[in-house]
């Protein structure tokens, strides 16, 4: 018997809505939940899906889905393949189980909501499908990494993460809590399905998978873009109540998506661009970073926003600087805080790579060369201990990730700068303008306490780095080290000589003094052009000699090549006497000094 | 990406995407441009993109359903239209003859 097409009868199905009668609207859909603003109640009977698809379909298709992700799965569980996959992309692997199985897990919660409190029914029942979605790949990511577990314990962290307080878990929750939770709606709609997904999700499960292909991790492969057919179509929910809001309330349109691009980028920057440009082996690299996303995201995204009539996010040049700069700081920072993460990053930087990378992006030499050849002097010197942190980096207050943008200047050079906000007496610090706006527009929404403010706070003990790895959750079979065991370095191994290794000199404090508990306060501080600020706690009464003395240990023969000249402290844009105390000349609590040699000062602040 | 305006669907790694790619090129047979990563193959044309159930069943079989389109298709460049007849992608704001535009 032939079967009716679909569109002969789906308008039966798809809209159930009824005039309620036994209960009021606004309590059946209340505004906080629903959402709806300046779009008419009514309005939202013009909504309609784009991508159809009734029920008996979807579970057909699915399960087809399910048997193909499962039957490469099960072929490939007796073979090799696993002992034989590189360790750098091994990595690529733990990053994405640790960091999205159960942010997968709030997406269906998100979607959940969609589907109770969402104001058409097409759409309430593509939410329905959704979360079904969600609940597929919540399970598919957990089950696939889990066949490792006793092979490898980091794998162990695709369920665990989120239930940690890992550094990079705080900044990805953050995120998806704003993102999938804490609005209404017409926001979430708008934020998960639109801007994440139609945008950003493609690069880290489409993109991705062709280096994952090429690095012959084939299960993976297959299972992320067997996830993604699904976003494909859920995502569709976005375009719709898009085009609501643009007819009703642009402006909150243009707003919610340009806060959701720009701080969906940025947790990006760090979880997919040190896996396409660091750690996918180099040969099997399909494209850099940079250009999957001006693939994915200028070349594709973009392009379908300005076709709902949206424009260019008022961030756009910062956005694009930072595509040569943002993943690559990153990298640097979990690779030197390599024990805070549940994976090995891959350093990446043998001579071969930094060939390539200087090919991709033609500013790295000059920025990120000099940092890296003080740690390769380390590590060619046997002296790991300068390759290892001991105090924590300063943390952006909206998207919790290190304050280690390169931002370019006048003169041509590229510098990390501050971007502070004092609001109720309490200076909250960011990585760039953007981070500020967002948090300063939703401050009553992005309110997470970072890692740095809750060391500060004294809710991590004991106060020291290995009580802030406890507070990770990080054990030492499952911190992270380098990938190869260093092997890298060797590359470098002809520069090895008495003037290679630039060890700290001896009047950079061999070990730090623990300022006195009582009069200490803690600053924000930045040495020369190391590429991050950090968490520096120091005495009222300290000298500045002294202050500047506390701010090189951090940097000064880790990052930093050691210099034999005097230090200047800047505050406020000056340059401060050395014999000045810090309580002489002002510096408060969570204020931002910058210091540096004294015949190079004046170059960055 | 070299087209403007591009818009079609990125094919996942399958036994069929050779099958589906011919279809597509028999249904849009100018201007189409292909791009294989490997894991997927984008598959597109500017501003207008369709491809139709006759083309598909032509070569993957008789009685192939559209909604079977979603388990090859990862993602997609433009907006997308869905019937059990024909998938179209397209850009509203695209530069194309009104004639292909579905609106």
């Amino acid at each position: 018997m032939a079967l009716m097409k679909r569109e002969e009868w789906e308008d039966l199905v798809r809209d159930v809505d009824w005039t309620l009668s036994y209960a009021d609207d606004d309590a059946v859909f209340p505004e906080w939940q629903s959402g709806t603003g300046k779009i008419p109640r009514e309005a939202w009977s013009a909504w309609e899906e784009s991508y159809k698809i009734s029920y008996p379909e979807y579970v057909s298709i699915q399960a087809e889905k399910e048997a193909a992700a499962f039957a490469v799965k099960a072929a490939l569980q007796r073979s090799t393949i696993f002992s034989s996959l590189d360790e750098g992309w091994k990595s690529c692997a733990k990053v994405h189980f640790g960091g999205v199985s159960l942010a997968e897990y709030t997406a269906f919660m998100a979607e959940a909501r969609m589907a109770r409190f969402g104001l058409a029914g097409p759409w309430r029942n593509m939410a329905v499908l959704g979360a079904l979605d969600e609940i597929r790949h919540c399970q598919l990511s957990l089950f696939f990494a889990h066949e490792f577990v006793s092979k490898d314990p980091q794998y162990d962290w695709a369920l665990k993460a989120f239930h940690t307080n890992d550094w990079a878990i705080v900044s990805a929750r953050s995120l998806f809590d704003a993102m999938m939770l804490a609005g209404n709606v017409v926001d979430t709609a708008i934020q998960l399905p639109l801007v994440f997904e139609t945008g950003f999700t493609n690069l880290q499960f489409v993109g991705l998978a062709s280096d994952a292909l090429a690095s012959g991790d084939i299960n993976f492969a297959n299972m992320i873009s067997s996830v993604q057919t699904d976003e494909a179509r859920h995502a569709q929910q976005g375009g719709p109540t898009l085009e609501l809001l643009m007819k009703h309330d642009p402006v909150r349109a243009q707003w919610i998506v340009d806060k959701m691009f720009w701080l969906s980028a940025r947790v990006f920057a760090v979880l997919t661009g040190p896996a396409m440009d660091y750690y996918t082996p180099l040969d099997h690299r399909k494209q850099s970073y940079k250009e999957f996303m001006e693939e994915w995201i200028i070349g594709q995204f973009i392009r379908t926003l300005q076709d709902h009539g949206l424009k260019k996010p008022w961030y756009w040049n910062e956005f694009i600087e930072g595509l040569d700069i943002w993943h690559h700081s990153l990298h640097l920072g979990v690779w030197f805080w390599r024990q805070t993460v549940w994976w090995k990053p891959q350093a990446g930087v043998s001579k071969a790579e930094r060939n390539w990378l200087n090919t991709k992006y033609p500013k790295w030499e000059e920025i990120y060369g000099p940092i890296w050849d003080q740690i390769i002097a380390n590590v060619n010197c046997g002296n790991m201990q300068a390759t290892l942190p001991e105090t924590l980096p300063w943390l952006c207050n909206a998207c919790h990730l290190p304050l280690c943008t390169y931002t370019s200047s006048p003169d041509g050079k590229y510098r990390v700068r501050d971007f502070p906000l004092t609001h109720n007496n309490y200076t909250y610090h960011f990585c760039s303008k953007v981070c500020r706006q967002i948090w300063w527009e939703d401050r009553d929404m992005l309110h997470v306490k970072t890692i740095g403010e809750r060391f500060l706070a004294g809710e991590i003990q004991p106060r020291d780095f290995p009580g802030v790895l406890q507070y990770m959750g990080l054990t030492p079979d499952v911190m992270g080290d380098d990938a190869y065991g260093y092997k890298w370095a060797t590359d470098y191994r002809e520069l090895l000589g008495p003037e290679s290794s630039h060890p700290r000199p001896n009047s950079i404090r061999g070990r730090e003094r623990i300022p006195s508990e009582a009069l200490s306060i803690p600053i924000n501080a930045k040495f020369g052009n190391d590429f991050v600020m950090h968490v520096v706690v120091v005495n009222t009464s300290d000298t500045m000699a002294e202050v500047a003395q506390r701010v090189a240990y951090r940097s000064v023969g880790k990052r930093v090549r050691p210099q034999d000249r005097d230090m200047v402290v800047y505050y406020e844009g000056r340059a401060v006497a050395d014999n000045e105390s810090v309580s002489q000349v002002g510096i408060g609590p969570f204020q931002q000094i910058f210091v540096d040699y004294a015949s190079d000062s004046r170059r960055g602040r | 990406m070299i087209v403007e305006d591009a818009v079609g669907p990125i094919l996942r790694m399958c036994d069929e995407v050779e099958s589906v790619i011919r279809a597509i090129q028999d249904d849009n047979p100018a201007d189409l441009e292909i791009v294989d990563r490997g894991a997927y193959v984008r598959v597109q044309r500017r501003g207008f993109l369709r491809v139709t159930r006759g083309s598909l069943e032509r070569h993957l079989g008789a009685g192939f359903q559209m909604s079977r389109f979603q388990s090859i298709m990862s993602a997609f460049a433009g907006r997308i239209r869905t019937s059990s007849d024909e998938i179209v992608w397209y850009l509203q704001s695209a530069s194309i003859s009104s004639k292909e535009n579905p609106r």
